[in-house]
């Protein structure tokens, strides 16, 4: 069996898994919370599998529009391909493993919560879709993944549909993403019509080739490229959470922290690094140097990186921290794609740091509820030296958050390192503008991220305050547990699989010496982001809050994400529904009007008709003829 | 032969003396009902397997003939057909609108589908508007007899539009019909389909069909009838208009002027997509504030239904796809919904939204299950029916050069095209429409901006289907904590008719090709 092979039947378990858990939830909580976690295992394992077989390209066999082995005639093809390579495999392997961990988790975090098997099955079906997103080599499959993965976050984000602020969270998430994904279905659709195929590899090959063997001066298409790969990343933009649809994001940590770390982790989140670093061909070669896509790309994440960064800071909950730093981190991700001078050097870059990220990401979340649990409440406040008599917590806690800062050898340090590395990797004739303010911001970030990495560390592991938190302090908590929801401290195997993660956070650079290979160390910007986030943690620790006491103005505008639901709630929003009110308004007293001048008009006619004919029972008679013609019709053809 | 005229005969012969049997119990009423149902689909499925065809002189002097086959494009609209009439029948066993005798209700049930079948089984274009019309007073019954009974002027009314919208585009289609006999000299779509109509002439019966059948499909803006006759009609009676009548209107924007007058139909394709984009948009706003859930669901029947017009307005071959499949798709989504919904109302009187109730996902899973699953249908979720009708219907609109639809609209294109058989292109020869057309016309390209801006704009309307399906999963399905009530969850017969729909609607995402499968390479 070759690679795609045991991804295609991974692909099949988490999807069948999905409804199977769901029936099994039926006989028992426990029985479905296992099929979960055996069918994440499952699939774990062949993910293993494909690392070590051949690699190759299939069809798939659903999902199809035309049945596998014909072609159409419309003159557009689908061949709905998925192929592996290392590293896609690589990264396949990193999203089952994610997965793997959350079920387990899951297994102990909600065995209280009476819809667990509904959440394990969403899990299981969102894994499904984003593994399908991994491996497809077709940009309708891509699509595919990329919204069922809108639909399954819907659905985790309101897990806790009995709070209405988790109900408000899910809608807005979803609409939020949605409404951005009509750049991405509008980008799949322009890409098709530019090169009749959804097929990646091959729209890769003709508008390369296309694009840059016309002449300049002709325009040769190059628009309808740049407009098509400026509404996809639209779409990215949107499901990344990057600014302006950055605030749905910090909403969503109203889903079971499980949730949270696969979303955040190697799903949803960075599911648009990955579609971009599949398509930088078109994006970084076809159009190469600067294009309205990689500005629109460029600039996004610029702001992003730093803006998320700087509120990451002034949170009051910590799961926002780690949302916000969801949000800076992927901002960083996807600013090779921007910049990066070839194709390839871009999409390792931001690949690595996808990989990384996955890794320190899942366990910084999954430590983080399980503190949580203990604490009551994910509000820096309640969590206040939650760590201080724990080895284990404040180990992998700080692991994570060492790896998110960046600092040498680390996941995140090697990964973070190449980023920046190609960022300002300079060519002659390449977009030197671009690359120059991409650069600048990654460093700004790097000091900025050791600051709230050290203000994080410190809340879980230091005691610094001794006042006793107030009666409302819970009411700042995002995690209230359900009622009747008991939770103990977490098992030998939830802890396994921290201690697990933590490792991955060293060991995982071991990646990097094989499909993950940045090629070279740049020396002198090791040592200058060494020193910046140096400069991060001193400033991070000398200007840290202080939690217990009521929080800054500045801190509560941070925690409100400066207003952004307020924007999107006065310039989308409000218009829409106003326009809706005029439409309905028109719908009943315009096009309704001529309707009832007709009805009346009609209905008098009828009346004056009917009147002589009052006394008849019309139907009865007409069914007795009705009947006969059916009769002799029938004589008529069978004889 | 048989198998067709056992499928078209068996509701009807049991229809019809259902009618007059007022004093038949509901329970033998009932049985005889879904058995008519079931043999109508057995029947069906084996006619289509083998790809059965009546071929009988009718009216000679007209050259009218009871011609009936299907292909691709008919198969899998009769199995729709026949498999919804078999639910709706099935639903009726338990769930009996007060308002007249059962035996009434289950007859004019079986009217509607013998009308429905005929109409997808016939080649002769006399035939397609008798059968066209024979649905139109057994539905008008069913909504005033058995609608709603909270308002009986308000049911009148709803009735009487209906009947009075759909009669008035049927003269407009009779028209049409009438026309293009006058220029063949023949009823015989296969044969229209070979004769050269001037251009002139063709723009004039493409657009009398277009706005004829744009009534019950219902386009915009000749949609005001769908949402009190949904509304106002008992669950049956909605689940056919959505699944079933409305079927009917595109297929026969797909067999009269696609294939028919293709030389007009390139000329009016841009516009009848621009009102099918402006239905997206139109009934999806509504959809964002209306409080009545069945009016709801009615008015994002008229926003999915502006993406089959989309599709079709590209008058190309991947749009006819497109239509096809979105069509199925909303039959089957739409039958679910109005399941669920009239569910609701029998349950708790009225559907008004503003009416804060227990969440379906606490005490009502089950029914809950359901809703959320159609919802995510009508949000077009990749995997469910509705995606690929609405994804392709943008593909198309992006890039109308895919393909010319006439050729393959045209019924039965070769002889002995089962819906199980290989493929048209086994079959000798597509009907290229006419070497006497005017290629300029046929050929017609429309300003590939004008289609570029629709579809953006359609890309938004979906962006309202999401808002407004969420907003009904919002206020409907999630919610507080609430007591569970197992007693009043789906019943047995709401438990089958949702679950045959949901893997209907599942299986249809996963497989979008056995809709209309590709043509062999």
């Amino acid at each position: 069996m070759t690679a795609p092979h045991y991804l295609q039947i991974a692909l099949v378990v988490l999807a069948a898994g999905a409804p199977l858990i769901l029936l099994a939830g039926l006989a028992g909580r426990r029985i479905a919370s296992g099929l979960a976690q055996l069918g994440a295992l499952a699939a774990a394992t062949c993910g293993v599998a494909s690392l070590f077989a051949g690699h190759g390209a299939q069809a798939l066999p659903v999902l199809r529009i035309y049945p596998p082995g014909t072609s159409d005639l419309t003159g557009v093809e689908f061949p709905g391909h998925v192929a592996t390579d290392p590293v896609i495999a690589t990264i396949a392997v990193t999203v089952l493993a994610v997965v793997l961990a959350v079920q387990v988790y899951a297994g102990w975090y909600l065995r209280d919560d009476d819809r667990q098997p509904a959440f394990q099955a969403t899990v299981s079906l969102f894994a499904a879709a984003m593994l399908l997103l991994v491996i497809s080599r077709d940009l309708i499959l891509t699509l595919v993944g990329w919204e069922v993965m809108g639909w399954c976050s819907y659905l985790l984000i309101g897990h806790w549909s009995r709070k209405a602020t988790a109900r408000r969270a899910a809608y807005k998430a979803f609409l939020v993403t949605r409404l951005a994904d009509v750049g991405f279905v509008i980008g799949v659709v322009a890409l098709i019509a530019v090169a009749g195929t959804s097929d990646i590899d091959a729209l890769n090959r003709d508008v390369v080739s296309w694009l840059t063997s016309c002449s300049p001066a002709g325009g040769c298409g190059r628009g309808a490229v740049d407009f098509a790969m400026t509404a996809l990343i639209i779409g990215v933009l949107g499901k990344s959470a990057q600014i302006p649809f950055q605030d749905w994001l910090i909403d969503a940590m109203e889903g079971p922290t499980p949730a949270s770390a696969l979303i955040h982790a190697a799903t949803m989140v960075a599911a648009g690094t990955w579609v971009l670093s599949q398509l930088t061909p078109v994006l970084r070669v076809g159009l190469e140097g600067t294009s309205v896509a990689s500005w629109v790309l460029a600039l996004a994440v610029v702001a992003t990186m730093v803006y998320a960064a700087f509120c990451a800071f002034f949170q009051t909950d910590v799961k926002r921290v780690l949302a916000w730093s969801t949000i800076s981190q992927v901002a960083v991700m996807l600013s090779p794609l921007a910049v990066a001078p070839g194709a390839e050097s871009g999409s390792a870059a931001a690949t690595g740091h996808l990989f990384s990220h996955a890794i320190f990401k899942a366990l910084l979340f999954l430590t983080v509820g399980w503190l949580a649990v203990l604490a009551g409440s994910t509000a820096a406040r309640d969590l206040d030296g939650i760590g201080a008599d724990s080895a284990l917590a404040r180990g992998v806690w700080g692991l994570g958050l060492i790896s998110l800062a960046g600092v040498p050898m680390t996941v995140g340090g090697i990964s973070k390192e190449h980023v920046i590395d190609v960022a300002s990797w300079a060519e002659d004739g390449g977009a030197h503008l671009q690359q120059g303010i991409v650069t600048v911001a990654l460093l700004f970030t790097v000091a900025l991220t050791a600051a709230y990495a050290t203000r994080a560390y410190e809340i879980v592991a230091g005691r610094r305050s001794t006042a006793e938190p107030d009666a409302d302090g819970a009411a700042q908590a995002v995690f209230t547990p359900a009622e009747g929801h008991e939770h103990g401290d977490a098992g030998p195997l939830v802890k396994a699989v921290l201690i697990a993660l933590a490792i991955a956070t060293l060991a995982g650079g071991l990646a990097f010496l094989g499909p993950l290979d940045p090629g070279h160390v740049n020396v002198g910007l090791l040592a200058l982001s060494v020193a910046l986030i140096a400069v991060g943690v001193l400033v991070g620790w000398y200007l840290r809050p202080d939690d217990a006491l009521p929080p800054s103005r500045l801190m509560t505008l941070a925690s409100n994400g400066f207003g952004a639901d307020t924007a999107y709630r006065q310039l989308v929003a409000v218009p829409v529904l106003a326009l809706a009110r005029l439409v309905a308004f028109l719908d009943r007293e315009v096009v309704e009007t001529y309707v009832r001048g007709a009805g009346w008009g009609s209905g008098l006619a009828g009346w004056a008709a009917e009147w002589p004919h009052r006394r008849e029972r019309v139907a009865t008679n007409l069914v007795w003829v009705a009947i006969g013609l059916l009769a002799i019709a029938g004589v008529a053809l069978w004889g | 032969m048989g198998l067709i005229l056992t499928a078209l005969l068996a509701p009807a012969l049991v229809g019809f003396p259902l009618l007059l049997a007022r004093r038949l119990s509901a329970s033998v009423a009932g049985a005889l009902a879904l058995g008519a149902a079931a043999v109508a689909l057995v029947a069906t499925i084996a006619a289509l397997a083998r790809g059965a065809r009546v071929d009988e002189p009718w009216l000679p002097d007209l050259g009218v003939s009871l011609t009936f086959g299907a292909d691709q494009i008919s198969g899998p609209l009769l199995i729709l057909t026949a498999a919804i009439s078999v639910l709706v029948v099935l639903h009726g066993q338990r769930h009996l609108p007060p308002g007249g005798p059962p035996a009434l209700y289950f007859g004019l049930l079986l009217i509607v589908e013998t009308g429905a079948l005929a109409t997808f089984w016939t080649g002769d274009l006399v035939v397609f508007f008798v059968a066209f019309e024979i649905v139109l007073v057994p539905m008008w019954v069913l909504i005033h007899r058995f609608g709603d009974n909270h308002d009986p002027a308000a049911r009148r009314e709803a009735a009487l539009r209906f009947v009075l919208f759909t009669a008035l585009g049927s003269s407009l289609m009779l028209a049409g019909i009438l026309g293009l006999l006058a220029q063949a000299g023949s009823s015989s779509m296969a044969t229209v389909a070979t004769v050269t109509i001037p251009s002139g002439t063709s723009l004039g019966l493409a657009l009398l069909l277009v706005i004829g059948l744009g009534v019950k499909v219902p386009l915009f803006p000749l949609h005001s009838w769908l949402p009190p006759a949904h509304t106002i009609a008992p669950t049956g009676g909605s689940v056919l208009l959505a699944a079933i009548l409305l079927k009917m209107g595109t297929y026969g924007l797909i067999r009269l002027p696609v294939a028919l007058a293709p030389a007009g139909f390139a000329r009016l394709a841009p516009v009848l997509a621009a009102f099918g984009v402006a239905g997206i948009v139109w009934g999806g706003l509504v959809c964002l504030i209306e409080r009545d859930l069945k009016r709801l669901i009615a008015y994002s029947s008229v926003a999915h239904m502006g993406f089959v017009a989309l599709a079709l307005g590209t008058n190309s071959a991947l749009g006819l796809q497109a239509a096809l499949l979105a069509n199925i798709a909303h039959g089957v989504i739409a039958a679910l919904l109005f399941f669920v919904v009239g569910g609701l109302k029998e349950r708790w009187g009225s559907v008004d939204l503003a009416v804060v109730r227990p969440a379906l996902r606490e005490t009502w899973p089950g029914l809950g299950f359901a809703l959320i699953t159609g919802l995510a249908g009508s949000l077009a979720l990749p995997g469910l029916a509705s995606f690929w009708g609405e994804f392709l219907a943008l593909t198309a609109a992006w890039n109308p050069a895919y393909g010319t639809a006439a050729p393959y609209a045209v019924w039965g294109p070769a002889e002995a095209v089962g819906w199980f058989g290989d493929s048209p292109a086994d079959a000798p020869g597509l009907v290229q429409p006419g070497s006497g057309w005017d290629a300029g016309w046929v050929a017609w390209v429309p300003p590939t901006g004008f289609l570029r801006t629709l579809t953006i704009v359609a890309a938004f309307g979906a962006v309202l289907a999401a808002a407004y399906s969420l907003r009904v999963a919002r206020l409907v399905w999630a919610g507080d904590a609430a007591p569970r009530d197992r007693a009043g969850d789906l019943t047995w017969a709401e438990w089958v008719v949702a679950t045959v729909l949901m893997l209907a609607i599942v299986t249809l995402g996963l497989v979008p090709y056995v809709v209309y499968p590709g043509v062999g390479s």
